[in-house]
């Protein structure tokens, strides 16, 4: 009987405690909110739930498929009421070696013209010179950062299929940036 | 809440003062500041960056002297004689009996646990800018070395030292008031003989200026991404299609230097390095010197010409590869990165010739900071002593986490559930995880007091050995145009593998900087007190400066190795979706539910600031 008297008291004690504590917390909180409100700096609460709303209603109404979606593919027309090949095909002159090259191919052939990247570094270090030509004027890619794992705090997105994806490095031999 | 009583308001130093009550200001003009200075005293601050609280002893137990009761919720002490008396809403108000039952002047009381003024008579918690200053200089004592917290330190000296850790370059110029330009007579007949119109006057464009498409040119949609995003960056625009960077002086005097320092080096044994500039400068072809702010701005021109087939950036390309060798492949390409490369290309090429002041934070060296440059301040708390140590760091964009993964999938739940309120004294963040991430959640969470681990111990001036520290970061300047960076990108240690995050994130259109701003943080870590903190202006349109307009997003679609860039640009309230060559009108839904990777903002309002140098007639 004692022992159920002394459980009962310890209940409320620890109930009576609660209940200050509870009191004292929520007498913090109004004290904080009223100080914000009186002195306005209360955040616009309303505008930024208004965002999240029309955010959430734009994501509804993108995801019904009545609805007439962006135009996608690379077949459509313009705004200008122009339509363009998949691959670009305007036609100019390398400003590295003079020949003319089509715009969609220009990158893959600026970078052998100008001796960077995985492809081009390849055949210099396979040659019989490798040492010597790696330090010459003419392979100025003295420093290459490789992607998967140099820089382990960043963030970093790539884009486009690549034949070079996945491929290693023979040598593995390069300065790391 | 935020739109209620703000009539018998007034502002002091960009902050809202309610006027006080009858009863306080009554107070005030009998007593002046002189019970607030004995209250001084008073004020302890535990733990370190914690509550002010009345505590007579340090250890006192303050109890009401009515009823003995100690564990009320609210006990105040009577700011004329320092009496005790509790104040329980259910229960007995004391507090109330002991101002009714004296003679006049014993309304006002003090808090002893939250250092709040309460007027016993009004039943409300009342605000007395002395009474703020002097909790502020308890809590503040801790944090700087050699201030005592004795009550002969006035509030103008705490005020002053806090002050004192601002960025010494930071120079403030005063704002001018914008005057609308018109020509004179003189300076339209030089306009009209000097230029040719661009259309017709009476026949208005069909579609907005400057949108033309971007030919990829193999795997180049990170580059033109990026580049569409710039070519309609206000500040950038304006200040390329106003001549500010002319291709044609840049490259005279280029030339005339390159030319200087070949001859000079010719005779001795030319560095490496040397060779090949002279090289590269008076080869066959007859290039010129690279430059990235000229390429950019032959885009400008041809971009905001009247040809609206797509234009290819090929020479901008070849440039950009000479700047950053160590990006220049076809292949595996981020459009984060090649921003801060172009931007660092821009400030190099622009810098060299013209010896400009190389600090970034005010933005004084070229236009790439002028328009992105950022100042972000870092607080690293001592835990033990409170001791704090602020750095400030330029940024030209912000580089944010996605949310940790919540518990309901994508599930809205409203946030008028959670707090009303962002402040709190001391250090906790109260902001309530909602089920979809977004924006403003990852800048709240940029910006939370972070604690840093047992092993990242800071080395605390005051204790002289390290301890475990607090770090809270915050904007002390915000750039014209901030970039927000999406961090996409998750990198598993243990799997050794990558993966890209597509987690949907929300961000508004109108975004409001202000709480993330450090004058905010600053503020509300002392309990958002009235006190002048750092750089509030002293005009009220400070709120303006920190709004922002969304004006461009970088979207990433696809998987990490095999993706593919799409840039979608506001003008004039139209959205549009630049994809490569292909440019097309898009609904704002379309917008907002896309999958944010890099998304531009532009202060709404921009401001004149008084020019250093003077005005040439």
């Amino acid at each position: 009987m004692a022992n159920e008297d002394n459980q009962s008291s310890h209940d409320q004690l620890s109930s009576h405690f609660f209940e200050d504590f509870l009191d004292s917390i929520i007498v913090d909180v109004a004290s904080e909110c009223h100080r914000i409100a009186r002195l306005g700096l209360d955040r616009n609460l309303e505008e930024e739930e208004e965002e999240i709303r029309l955010s959430a209603q734009a994501r509804v109404r993108v995801a019904d498929p009545s609805n007439s979606s962006e135009a996608n593919g690379k077949y459509i027309v313009d705004i200008f009421g122009q339509t363009h090949p998949p691959v670009a095909s305007e036609i100019f002159d390398c400003m590295n070696c003079g020949r003319s090259i089509m715009a969609g191919r220009f990158a893959p052939h600026l970078e052998k013209c100008m001796g960077k990247g995985r492809k081009a570094r390849q055949k210099v270090t396979r040659s019989s010179t490798a040492a010597q030509s790696r330090h010459s004027r003419n392979s100025p890619a003295s420093a290459y950062s490789s992607y998967s794992n140099s820089t382990p705090s960043t963030s970093r997105l790539s884009n486009g299929t690549s034949s070079l994806a996945g491929e290693e490095y023979s040598n593995g031999i390069y300065e790391d940036h | 809440m935020s739109s209620t009583a703000k009539i018998n308001h007034h502002r002091i130093n960009g902050q809202i003062l309610p006027q006080p009550c009858t009863h306080l200001a009554e107070f005030r003009s009998t007593n002046e500041s002189r019970p607030f200075r004995a209250f001084q005293d008073c004020l302890r601050v535990k733990p370190p960056g914690g509550r002010a609280a009345i505590r007579r002893e340090p250890n006192e137990v303050p109890h009401c002297g009515a009823c003995g009761d100690a564990a009320r919720a609210r006990l105040y002490a009577c700011v004329s004689c320092a009496s005790v008396s509790c104040y329980a809403p259910s229960g007995p108000l004391h507090a109330v009996l002991h101002a009714e039952s004296m003679p006049p002047g014993h309304e006002i009381a003090v808090d002893v646990d939250r250092a709040e003024l309460f007027c016993c008579a009004c039943r409300d918690q009342v605000y007395d800018r002395d009474f703020d200053a002097a909790v502020v200089l308890a809590q503040t004592a801790a944090s700087t070395l050699g201030l005592s917290s004795s009550s002969s330190t006035s509030a103008t000296e705490v005020a002053s030292v806090i002050r004192f850790q601002h960025p010494a370059n930071l120079r403030k110029r005063r704002r001018v008031d914008y005057r609308p330009w018109e020509p004179d007579l003189r300076e339209r007949t030089l306009v009209e003989n000097g230029s040719s119109p661009l259309e017709r006057p009476d026949k208005a464009p069909e579609f907005p200026r400057g949108l033309r498409g971007l030919n990829n040119l193999g795997n180049t949609c990170f580059m033109n991404s990026v580049l569409q995003a710039l070519l309609h960056t206000p500040p950038l625009r304006n200040y390329f299609l106003s001549d500010r960077h002319n291709r044609y002086f840049c490259q005279d005097r280029s030339n005339v230097s390159a030319a200087a320092s070949a001859s000079a080096s010719a005779g001795v044994n030319a560095s490496r390095r040397k060779v090949a500039v002279t090289t590269t400068n008076t080869d066959s072809n007859g290039k010129s010197r690279n430059c990235l702010a000229c390429d950019l701005d032959d885009m400008f021109s041809a971009v905001f010409s009247e040809d609206r087939m797509p234009y290819s950036p090929a020479k901008f390309l070849f440039s950009w590869w000479q700047h950053a060798a160590n990006l220049a492949s076809y292949e595996q390409q981020d459009a984060h990165e090649f921003f801060i490369s172009m931007l660092d290309g821009i400030h190099e090429k622009v810098d060299k010739d013209r010896r400009k002041p190389h600090s970034q934070g005010n933005g004084d060296c070229c236009i790439a900071h002028r328009v992105f440059s950022g100042i972000l301040r870092s607080d690293v708390m001592c835990m033990v002593c409170g001791f704090t140590s602020t750095t400030y760091d330029p940024c030209v964009d912000i580089s944010l986490d996605l949310e940790p993964n919540q518990g309901g999938s994508g599930k809205m739940s409203s946030t008028k559930a959670g707090h009303p309120c962002n402040g709190e004294a001391g250090y906790t963040n109260s902001r309530q995880h909602t089920g979809t991430s977004t924006l403003m959640g990852c800048l709240d969470r940029f910006t939370r007091p972070e604690r840093l681990g047992s092993d990242q111990k800071f080395f605390c001036q005051q204790c002289q050995i390290r301890q475990e520290s607090l770090k809270q970061m915050s904007i002390r300047k915000l750039p014209l145009v901030s970039c927000f960076h999406i961090k996409r990108f998750e990198h598993s240690s243990i799997r050794k593998t990558s993966r890209k995050v597509d987690r949907y994130l929300q961000f508004p259109i109108s975004l409001d900087m202000a709480p993330y701003l450090s004058s905010s943080i600053l503020r509300s870590r002392y309990g958002n007190r009235v006190f002048p903190f750092d750089e509030d202006e002293p005009d009220a349109s400070n709120d303006l400066s920190s709004e922002f307009e969304l004006f461009a997003v970088v979207t990433h679609s696809g998987k990490l190795d095999a993706g593919h860039y799409v840039t979608y640009l506001r003008l004039c309230n139209q959205w549009y979706k630049c994809d490569d060559a292909w440019i097309t009108r898009v609904n704002e839904n379309i917008v907002r539910a896309a999958q944010g990777y890099m998304l531009f903002y532009v202060q709404k309002m921009l401001y004149y600031k008084a020019s250093e140098k003077q005005v040439a007639r």
